[in-house]
């Protein structure tokens, strides 16, 4: 297959696909994990929510951007 | 020149100088040197990790692509860094905080063998002398623009500050430096966006004109047969492996996150990195974007932000511009002469001299942190006649990537990869990369499939050679669901 004939949608379609499995793969890493060494374990601490947040605005982004 | 635009120069030296110099007294030791005394927090790593990224090309380079082909670039700051981001955050850097190293070399001589040590440490330190040689050049051109400097007045003195901080305070002095930097970039690149966008009708007329008269500069992709950012070569080549192995495996980006006073302060302060990220087209991409709305007339499009320096900031305000430039620059050169410091002395001092002894390696780092920087400067004036050797070696560190990438995903993922079968993959790698930009491939399709070709690789080879004993792995392997 000659990649130069792929729909630019694709790219969009695949982003957003890639976006969404990341999302997945960081919440299941165990909480634990995610707070080791931290001085204390407030909420704002948790680094999957600040990975959710950085997803959302690259979904946002690649939105806008097509 | 401005009297204003010479005092934020000079201020800013003097500044950069200071802070470098009244962290000397910290160091005691080569764990304070190289690694900060592991004392730094996570908005100093995260500022740092951002001055680090933004080097020579940055500025100058992606507004050109910006003004040819628009927000694409931006790929290079979006999906061609955050992802691998938040995954170096939350793998990478817990795993090498588990196994103690302090370098990225060091990890795959303990997953691998001392051989893949010194490799990988040897090939990412020769280029890195002569990329800090471009850096400096760039520098001493910039300094000759503005300031009409001499060449080689401009490499000296751009060296002496450089080194004065570098070696006196390590690590620790390049990261305080680097976050000064970063904020001093920012604040430039806020101005020509503020400035910009008040001199092209507001916010609504400059995109009303960006859209109207370059519909295709707003996608984010590229149809799949541009001939230089194909968009299946920038999600899978770029995204894919390039920028993995960048964010995973670059020595002078993860070196700071070493140096964090906990492992919770070493992600959290790659992810804060990657907050900045999204914000840096800002600085480097929406220029280019302005130069093409203000109709500039310009010969080549890496012209188009000296265009915007000289046309829309007013005297006065220019010199903060140059100083985010010189800015951008010298905190790559400190990083990567800090970095490339800590690899000569340990990963290939320690490994191919036996009875190294390991207390001197303070005052060898600083030794070699002058030699490299000297070398460095000896390097620069030759750079415009050199073009064609650091291109040459700038491809073989990119041939070098997809394999590197390999060997430290099934390196860190699965207890399969084996020391014989990884230097294997490493070196038929290479030549498979090799093959493949000989034939003229494009070099995000090269990466991908050097990448592909080393996992299988990697993953055959494996089954026929001796593994490492379990034990030697329960540190070097990802697993965070194991129960302890």
């Amino acid at each position: 297959m000659d990649p130069s004939n792929l729909p630019l949608e694709w790219a969009y379609y695949l982003s957003i696909f890639g976006f969404l499995c990341l999302f997945v793969v960081i919440w299941l890493i165990p909480k634990k994990a995610v707070f080791e060494d931290a001085p204390d374990q407030s909420r704002w601490r948790d680094l999957r929510l600040w990975a959710a947040v950085l997803i959302a605005f690259q979904l946002v982004i690649y939105a806008v951007f097509n | 020149m401005h009297p204003l635009d010479l005092i934020i120069i000079v201020g800013y030296l003097a500044l950069i100088t200071f802070v470098g110099l009244r962290l000397a007294g910290r160091v005691k030791s080569a764990r304070d040197f190289f690694l900060a005394g592991r004392s730094l927090s996570w908005w100093v790593i995260g500022l740092s990790i951002i001055g680090t990224n933004i080097g020579a090309n940055s500025y100058v380079g992606a507004a050109g692509n910006a003004f040819s082909i628009g927000i694409a670039q931006a790929n290079f700051e979006w999906i061609g860094a955050i992802p691998a981001m938040i995954l170096a955050a939350l793998v990478f850097i817990p795993l090498y905080w588990k196994a103690g190293v302090y370098s990225i070399p060091e990890y795959l001589g303990l997953r691998y063998n001392s051989t893949v040590r010194v490799v990988a440490a040897l090939i990412t330190s020769i280029v890195s002398v002569f990329a800090i040689g471009v850096a400096l050049w760039a520098i001493a051109l910039t300094l000759q623009t503005y300031l009409g400097w001499p060449i080689w007045v401009g490499i000296m003195v751009t060296g002496t500050i450089v080194g004065a901080y570098s070696i006196a305070g390590g690590l620790a002095a390049v990261a305080f430096t680097d976050m000064l930097q970063v904020s001093i970039m920012f604040v430039g690149g806020l101005v020509i966006v503020g400035l910009g966008i008040s001199q092209t009708g507001g916010f609504s007329g400059f995109a009303e004109t960006l859209i109207s008269e370059n519909p295709n500069h707003l996608q984010a992709y590229l149809p799949a047969d541009h001939p230089s950012y194909p968009w299946p070569g920038v999600i899978f080549g770029l995204g894919l492996v390039l920028s993995p192995a960048y964010w995973w495996a670059g020595q002078a980006i993860l070196q700071r996150s070493l140096g964090a006073k906990s492992q919770w302060d070493a992600s959290a302060g790659m992810m804060f990195a990657a907050f900045g990220k999204i914000f840096v087209p800002l600085l480097i991409v929406f220029p280019g974007l302005l130069a093409l709305v203000m109709h500039a007339q310009i010969e080549y499009p890496d012209m188009a932000l000296p265009w915007i320096i000289k046309n829309v900031l007013p005297p006065g305000i220019s010199g903060l511009m140059f100083i985010a430039i010189i800015a951008a620059l010298q905190s790559t050169i400190d990083s990567s002469v800090n970095s490339t410091s800590l690899m000569l002395t340990r990963d290939v001092r320690h490994v191919l001299i036996k009875n190294a002894n390991p207390d001197n390696d303070l005052k060898v780092g600083r030794i070699l942190t002058l030699v490299l920087l000297l070398l460095a400067m000896c390097t620069a004036p030759l750079v415009a006649e050199m073009g064609g050797i650091f291109t040459f070696l700038q491809t073989i560190l990119s041939l070098f990537q997809g394999p590197m990438l390999a060997l430290l995903i099934l390196g860190a993922f699965t207890r399969r990869a084996t020391p014989q079968a990884g230097l294997w993959t490493l070196i038929s790698g290479v030549i498979f990369a090799s093959a493949a930009s000989y034939a003229g491939m494009n070099m995000l399709y090269v990466a991908f499939s050097s990448f592909i070709y080393a996992v299988i690789a990697l993953w055959l080879l494996s089954g026929l050679t001796a593994p490492q004993p379990d034990k030697d792995l329960s540190t070097l392997t990802y697993s965070p669901w194991r129960r302890s």
